[in-house]
């Protein structure tokens, strides 16, 4: 169920020196739905969110749940919680001296959804956080999060650098938790395999321009995957696709599902068919 | 209210070991001491006669004295400890990679910088005061044996020297707490440095071009002075130290100094939020 905008932006511009990070960025984010945020390396995904949370100087409008925000205000964080892509735990602080803190200032704090996630975890309340290792912090700040009922949560890379299990965990299982269609959620990740079941919309992103932002399905019905034997590329060439793939003697290529090349096998795409076939191939 | 306490409290729990350092250094000279005592006594070294103290000046004078005096080095390391806390204080989060946690919390950036600005200077008042607490029950131990304890007269000593690094720990602390909010690194020293270029580039200019620009250290050393007790008047203390005391109080606190001081440092502290406030977050 769509209901109303929880995060308008409007021109949204944002420049490192002469580098132009976000370029005139359009986007509206209903409430209620799990949104990816997908981009090359350097596209400006993190830039984007935090220029949403105000956190970097900007021109354009942003508006949070009603509200317009032209610079960083504490109380944005009322109502969105945060994960960066590097971790910003405070290493002089044990991890219930964290957990208190974060408690005693946040009127959203959930103690029991924190003692459960707690108890679930493997981390030692009376360990420093900076004795703990990379994967043990992400984990840290991915538990103090999600113990926050807030209306919005903006995770950046929220798994680098957690193993497969928990990361799969954290997606199905985790994640799923604190979600209900009142809260929203954007993802930005590369792992893009291990959150397309959850996602809902999808966002491109691509050198500090949105490209596109659909809902999933109608974007995956909208588009085919077509394999046909490596000699007949020409095929596929006709429809000029971004990228053409060689896979054991045969050739893909992500087209319009309206097509119809005779010999083809048709897929159903997967999101990274999509983004390839929308953004192109690395920048690296 | 209960946010500004979680804050106090966490950057407590960050300081405490640089807020212990003074205790421990006070620690170790009375274990020094201790020692080189036991040492004279066992060899007989010690010459301590009860009659040389108990000649002139008066027990008053001593009661006063002493503990004024002993105060100096706690003193001193105290200020040492509150620049290190407030040079820290607004830029610390950023060199460890916290800057994004501690601001992604819906708590008032006034409250944040409040919080830290107390820890670093109020929390050495306290360290200071601790110390002048033991140094006094030491003190009048002391005392008592070798010659008389004062109460009034002894307390006045300790308390007006506290008072004196107290005010002096403020304006400092203010001056580096701002240096915090502009320097990413060593903002104490950068601070400095820039204060004393803007000193000789001044000199400079008034020499050759004869205008009379104010001397920015001037002024520091000015308003810093203002805060320490003038030069003992031995005599003047010798023979009232009672209306000593009271004078030492009316140049220590009762004065518009004071107020200046407050004032100066309640304006470092706006100023150097306002740019802690509107400052990128990278």
């Amino acid at each position: 169920m769509i209901q109303g905008n929880v995060i308008k932006v409007k021109n949204l511009t944002k420049y490192y020196g002469k580098f132009k990070a976000l370029d005139n960025v359009e986007v509206e984010i209903p409430e209620g739905r799990i949104i990816g945020l997908l981009g090359k390396n350097g596209a400006g995904k993190s830039t984007f969110m935090r220029c949403i949370l105000g956190f970097l100087k900007h021109t354009g409008q942003i508006n949070i749940l009603g509200n317009s925000y032209k610079r960083h205000q504490q109380s944005i964080h009322e109502n969105i919680a945060f994960i960066p892509d590097v971790n910003s735990l405070d290493d002089r602080l044990t991890v219930k001296q964290t957990m208190d803190y974060v408690s005693a200032i946040n009127s959203s704090w959930n103690k029991e959804k924190a003692q459960k996630l707690l108890a679930s975890s493997d981390l030692k309340p009376n360990k420093k956080v900076a004795n703990l290792s990379k994967g043990m912090k992400t984990k840290l700040y991915l538990l103090i999060t999600l113990s926050l009922d807030v209306r919005i949560l903006l995770l950046d890379e929220p798994t680098l650098g957690l193993d497969i299990v928990f990361r799969k965990e954290f997606f199905n299982t985790i994640l799923g938790e604190f979600y209900d269609e009142t809260k929203t959620i954007i993802i930005s990740t590369h792992q893009v395999e291990e959150v397309e079941q959850i996602l809902q919309d999808i966002i491109f992103i691509d050198e500090g321009k949105i490209i596109l932002q659909k809902n999933i399905e109608e974007l995956k019905n909208e588009y085919s995957v077509y394999t046909v034997p490596s000699d007949q590329k020409e095929k596929l060439e006709q429809y000029n696709p971004k990228i053409i793939s060689n896979t054991l003697g045969n050739v893909s290529a992500v087209l319009d599902s309206k097509i119809e090349i005779a010999n083809a096998e048709v897929n159903r795409p997967t999101l990274s068919d999509l983004f390839m076939e929308k953004v192109g191939g690395s920048n690296e | 209210m209960n946010k500004f306490k979680a804050l106090i409290i966490k950057d407590f729990q960050i300081s405490k070991k640089s807020l212990m350092i003074p205790i421990w250094i006070t620690a170790g000279f009375y274990l020094l001491i201790i020692l080189m005592s036991s040492i004279a006594y066992f060899t007989g070294h010690m010459n301590m006669s009860l009659d040389q103290i108990q000649g002139s000046p008066p027990s008053e004078t001593i009661n006063y004295i002493i503990n004024i005096a002993i105060m100096g080095l706690p003193g001193l390391i105290s200020l040492i400890f509150i620049i290190i806390l407030t040079q820290g204080a607004l830029n610390e989060n950023i060199r460890n990679n916290s800057e994004l946690f501690h601001r992604s919390q819906p708590v008032s950036i006034w409250y944040q910088s409040a919080s830290r600005y107390i820890v670093g200077i109020a929390g050495n008042w306290l360290v200071l005061f601790l110390i002048a607490l033991f140094n006094f029950i030491v003190v009048a131990i002391v005392l008592s044996i070798i010659d008389k304890f004062i109460f009034a007269t002894a307390f006045a000593g300790m308390a007006q020297s506290v008072v004196s690094f107290m005010k002096t720990g403020l304006i400092i602390g203010s001056l580096t707490f701002f240096c915090s909010a502009i320097f990413k690194d060593k903002a104490f020293l950068q601070g400095l440095a820039i204060i004393i270029g803007i000193q000789f580039l001044f000199i400079i200019m008034n020499a050759l071009l004869h205008w009379h620009l104010p001397l920015p250290l001037n002024y520091i050393i000015k308003l810093i002075n203002a805060a320490a007790p003038s030069s003992l008047d031995s005599e003047f203390v010798n023979e009232n130290v009672g209306l000593y005391i009271s004078e030492l109080w009316k140049r220590l606190v009762i004065n518009w100094k004071t107020l200046l001081q407050i004032g100066v440092s309640g304006v470092l502290f706006v100023a150097s939020t306002f740019i802690y406030k509107y400052r990128e977050i990278k």
